[in-house]
């Protein structure tokens, strides 16, 4: 007894002590700007893509031979958490990139600097005006820009389409019906999704395409719309009467194992032909199938910005900004040709232009991306995307209707927008 | 009663030995009840990782009582835990029972069934995800082909997540508990059994009245960490079920557990305070099974 309420007292002062010790925030006093410095940027992606910033970042050190850049990897699966990691202790990285919504959490908290002190809106008007809106805070702060960008394509069987005499869909309907004819024809996977699968990004193309969206443009919950409703239909007919699979197999594999039709990434175009040789000249792509209301397509990508705790604010600011200028976007996109990746620069003017891909694949992205929307910057949806993707998943699965999910979902939106 | 010695005498006494225990307890010190104080304290507050901490007293944990998400969480982990302890130890116990010969064979047999454990967790988690790989990709939906069935969508069909879930863990833990089982059959008398053939027994009365209540204490031993170890199950649900940043627990969070849980509040919606409050809820549980237990098997070697 006396032992067990030793060691209680020992936690318990010891608890006391740890509330004490929390300090404050202070100010990172800023380096001398003139003299030599060293900026560490945190890229969150694959080896190959950092080689391509680092590119850019040789190029910087060329016309300002004091600032040397080096760029570090972060994977995709635990780089949220090293930058949490980061935040919180207030040292390492001046320079991070990661998802579109990442600099927006942690500039709410604090750790990353307003762009709009330095130079920002040169950028604007060079971006997408789609994707910019989603990089920017709901207070109107710029925590981060767009760094690349990233959209879907339908990818296509040349050889299964033709078995069936079927044209690649233009709108939802010619896509049921080519999934029907494929069927007939003997083809057993005629259609199925990579990104987005069960997921709300799948639905997202499906909801702007019937003309609904997630939120009014003041941030209210928009779920409650026959459109939202014609879209989740639709979208889950599609896994509940065309057989489109729940297991997500990558688009390049599904491709490979007889699937006729794959909705996936612009990343996997560049590998299709080294990676799946038995492909080579078999396979195409288009747009997305439109809605009643259009064609609109998901544009995801990364954002960049600087941390509040650099002692180069200024230096990793200007690097950002330099980013966007055409001869670091010609020096990354170089690096990604030979390294036979994809990158998609955040001008649109640069798309089609010196891109790494093939022009007809370009036009197709090109295409999705002008008449593209990003994922939605209201207050809440961060918190609010995993509840939504399930009450869609309940949709698909049979577990509820379309009208409850919907409303189920605009309830947890509307509880996270505060 | 005897007097206390006074603490010059006991620091001359004992100094050396105070002295040399010193870099272990500042390091228990520094990087467990440290942190662990840190943690206990950050339960009460709203700790996003950044700001400073704001003291909400008992507010994450009337939150928790009413999270959804969390209760969904305790469910599938209360399942898994009774699922994974109770196959996982029948089935070091018959594995034990049928390799603990000092023969080739059985020794070969042993080291086959333990080489899991020896395994880095993160490489079985990728084997399995490969295994299980929907479409002809992966090998058991192959292996579904090779006998004519079709394609199941494993990690992508709610009822099926705490099973596989179940499975990953007993195939991966069985070759444990069968290690510490062998040695608990080799501590027991041969003469009980020998006592007990003269008496006639059979071989199941054998069993059941020797073998197992003197295999009691490994069994206290292989339920209590496999109870902890299961409640604590992270990598299988984050490896192989997280088809998302959004999606920790797989298709309708039907893999979701408590720890996966705790990762994605803490580490992915800047809710360190929340998290906090879930550990100590899980400390809590597994405390409190493990009492239950340690005294269930105390209780039970009285009887």
């Amino acid at each position: 007894m006396r032992r067990t309420m030793a060691a209680c007292t020992t936690l318990l002062v010891a608890a006391l002590s740890a509330a004490c010790a929390t300090s404050g925030q202070t100010q990172t006093k800023q380096a001398d700007q003139n003299a030599p410095a060293t900026l560490s940027f945190w890229s969150t992606g694959g080896d190959d893509e950092t080689a391509t910033f680092q590119k850019a970042a040789d190029l910087y050190h060329q016309k300002h031979p004091n600032v040397t850049i080096k760029v570090q990897t972060l994977s995709w699966s635990d780089a949220y958490a090293k930058l949490l990691a980061a935040a919180t202790s207030r040292s390492g990285p001046d320079i991070i990139s990661g998802g579109m919504t990442w600099t927006i959490q942690f500039g709410a908290r604090g750790a990353m600097v307003d762009l709009r002190k330095h130079g920002s809106d040169a950028l604007k008007a060079q971006a997408l005006p789609a994707q910019w809106e989603s990089a920017v805070s709901p207070d109107g702060s710029v925590y981060g820009v767009p760094l690349d960008m990233s959209t879907m394509a339908l990818y296509y069987r040349t050889d299964l389409l033709e078995k069936a005499k079927v044209e690649p869909p233009k709108t939802w309907e010619e896509l049921t019906a080519a999934i029907d004819k494929l069927k007939a024809a003997g083809v057993k996977k005629p259609y199925s999704q990579d990104w987005g699968n069960l997921d709300w990004i799948g639905y997202f193309n499906y909801l702007y395409q019937a003309g609904g969206s997630f939120y009014t443009p003041d941030c209210k919950p928009s779920l409650d719309t026959p459109q939202a409703e014609q879209a989740l239909t639709a979208w889950a007919d599609l896994y509940r009467k065309h057989g489109a699979p729940t297991a997500t197999v990558e688009g390049s594999d599904a491709l490979d194992t007889g699937t006729a039709m794959v909705v996936a990434g612009n990343w996997i175009a560049k590998g299709i032909d080294i990676n799946k040789p038995k492909l080579k000249g078999k396979w195409g792509m288009t747009t997305m199938p439109a809605g009643p209301a259009g064609p609109t397509t998901f544009i995801g990508g990364r954002a960049v910005g600087v941390t509040s705790f650099s002692k180069y604010v200024k230096t990793a600011a200007d690097f950002v900004t330099f980013m966007y200028t055409d001869e670091a976007i010609a020096a990354i996109t170089d690096e990604a040709r030979k390294r036979n990746i994809s990158y998609i620069p955040p001008r649109p003017d640069k798309i089609v232009n010196g891109s790494v891909f093939t022009p007809e694949q370009a036009k197709v992205f090109e295409a999705s991306i002008r008449t593209g929307k990003a994922a939605p910057g209201c207050p809440g949806w961060d918190e609010s995307a995993s509840d939504v993707a399930k009450q869609l998943q309940s949709v698909i699965l049979g577990k509820s209707d379309v009208k409850t999910a919907l409303a189920e979902a605009a309830k947890v939106m509307q509880r996270n927008a505060g | 009663m005897a007097s206390p010695i006074p603490l010059r005498s006991r620091l001359r006494r004992y100094g050396t030995s105070y002295a040399m225990l010193l870099p272990f307890l500042a390091l228990f010190a520094g990087f467990l009840i440290w942190p662990l104080a840190n943690s206990l304290y950050l339960s009460f507050t709203t700790f996003d990782g950044i700001n400073p901490a704001a003291f909400v007293g008992l507010d994450n944990f009337r939150q928790l009582a009413e999270d959804d998400r969390f209760r969904h969480a305790l469910g599938n982990t209360g399942l898994y835990v009774v699922g994974s302890v109770v196959i996982g130890t029948l089935l070091s116990l018959g594995l034990a029972l049928a390799f603990n010969g000092t023969g080739w064979a059985h020794r070969i047999m042993r080291t086959v069934f333990f080489l899991p454990s020896v395994t880095s967790s993160i490489a079985l988690m990728l084997m399995w995800k490969w295994v299980l790989f929907p479409s002809d990709v992966g090998l058991a939906n192959t292996i579904m082909h090779w006998f004519g069935g079709k394609d199941v969508a494993w990690l992508a069909t709610p009822g099926l997540a705490i099973p596989i879930l179940v499975m990953m863990s007993v195939w991966g833990g069985m070759g444990y508990g069968m290690v510490l089982y062998v040695a608990g059959l080799g501590a027991i008398p041969q003469e009980y059994y020998e006592a007990a053939r003269i008496d006639g027994a059979s071989t199941w009365a054998q069993f059941r009245h020797i073998t197992l209540p003197l295999l009691r204490p490994v069994t206290t031993y292989v339920v209590v960490t496999g109870l902890i170890g299961a409640f604590q199950v992270f990598e299988a649900v984050y490896i192989v079920f997280q088809t998302g940043a959004n999606n920790v627990g797989g298709v309708l969070d039907s893999g979701l557990m408590i720890v996966p849980y705790l990762y994605d509040q803490g580490f992915t919606h800047f809710k360190l305070g929340y998290a906090s409050a879930i550990a100590w809820v899980l400390f809590l549980i597994i405390f409190v099974l493990s009492l239950v237990n340690l005294r269930a098997g105390r209780a039970m070697k009285e009887l």
